[in-house]
């Protein structure tokens, strides 16, 4: 599955630019669990309120990324927990009887940042959340380019999204996880054509292929990294290719020019 | 009344997060919905959780009655005053 990235743009573990992720990639820099958090001063302060961390994270990537069809882009919202930290305080709260906050429930839902991008964007775009477990952020790239490819859309914006989860749920976690957000501004690969071909300009392929025996992590375990560090490592660093395996599956990223 | 106006506008800016908004920005007879201080229905319901829980009184959503309670702050500090336990 080929495509073209039109735009990137991640915040998270400590880093906010272009040149923070491109240090990441040169091991110059490394990940911290800062929560320095986007101030999204464009949004007006009513909308803003009630925008948690998670959303934050998510809503700054998502309107930088796609800066110029925020109105008409389609959009795949991905993450493998979702915005857990509301939701635990929700559960917290019918456990102990509480009357449950509406503004909370409302804004717990996976698709909850997709609605408020909507809201404020005025996209009436077909939007979707997924979750995929270890595997979200490549299946979410599956997702989007198999949609932009099907519905033969000019572009499509993937926006992923993790925050810590609560101290209660850590134990289950096997991942190092940080709070992070990457949003993609994915376009196909326009033609075949040399002449139509921007010159230079990237090409991804991502390939979905079984585990085989050898691959590490063997067995059960889980890729001890975030698959969107991944590839962010890979997308900043320039190298042609990477290979990232789960617990399930082998996933194979080319870079090549047109 | 004016002790309680102080506190009902203070739960306002906790309960919806009101960010940069004093308790003296917000006016005692002024419209608190859309044309007013611009809060909107999930506000509505926040609020009436808040209110039940501080002040045990509860005011149903959807009758007109409770449109009129939650039109400004004096009308709402009246109706937690004549029915508060």
């Amino acid at each position: 599955m080929k495509f073209t990235i039109k735009k990137c743009v991640a915040w998270g573990g400590g880093l906010t630019t272009d040149q923070d992720w491109q240090e990441f990639a040169q091991k110059e820099k490394e990940l911290s669990l800062e929560q320095e958090l986007p101030a999204l001063k464009q949004m007006p302060a009513m909308q803003r309120r009630r925008l948690s961390p998670f959303a934050k994270l998510s809503l700054h990537c998502a309107l930088s990324a796609a800066e110029d069809c925020l109105a008409t882009v389609p959009s795949v919202f991905a993450s493998r927990h979702g915005d857990l930290q509301k939701t635990s305080k929700l559960i917290s709260d019918v456990a102990a009887k509480e009357v449950l906050s509406p503004t909370q429930f409302g804004l717990s839902v996976h698709n909850a940042v997709g609605g408020l991008f909507s809201i404020y964007t005025g996209n009436k775009a077909p939007l979707s959340a997924i979750s995929a477990g270890e595997d979200t952020f490549f299946v979410a790239i599956l997702d989007a380019v198999s949609k932009m490819n099907y519905n033969a859309y000019p572009q499509i914006l993937l926006v992923y999204t993790e925050a810590q989860v609560p101290e209660i749920y850590a134990q289950y976690v096997a991942q190092e996880e940080y709070s992070m957000s990457c949003a993609l501004l994915i376009e196909p690969v326009q033609s075949a054509l040399a002449s139509e071909c921007e010159e230079d300009k990237a090409v991804f392929e991502l390939t979905l292929s079984n585990k085989e025996q050898g691959d590490k992590p063997a067995g059960d375990d889980e890729n001890p990294h975030m698959q969107a560090l991944d590839f962010l490592h890979f997308y900043y660093s320039g190298v042609e290719q990477a290979e990232v395996v789960s617990k399930r599956h082998k996933w194979q990223f080319k870079r090549t020019t047109c | 009344m004016n002790a309680l106006s102080e506190e009902v506008k203070q739960l306002i800016i906790d309960t919806l997060d009101l960010e940069d908004i004093e308790p003296a920005d917000i006016d005692y007879e002024d419209a608190l919905f859309v044309d007013g201080l611009g809060l909107d229905s999930i506000d509505a319901l926040e609020l009436g959780v808040a209110i039940k829980k501080a002040y045990d009184v509860k005011i149903d959503n959807n009758s007109e009655d409770s449109k009129k309670h939650f039109y400004s702050v004096k009308t709402l500090c009246e109706f937690i005053a004549a029915n508060r336990g």
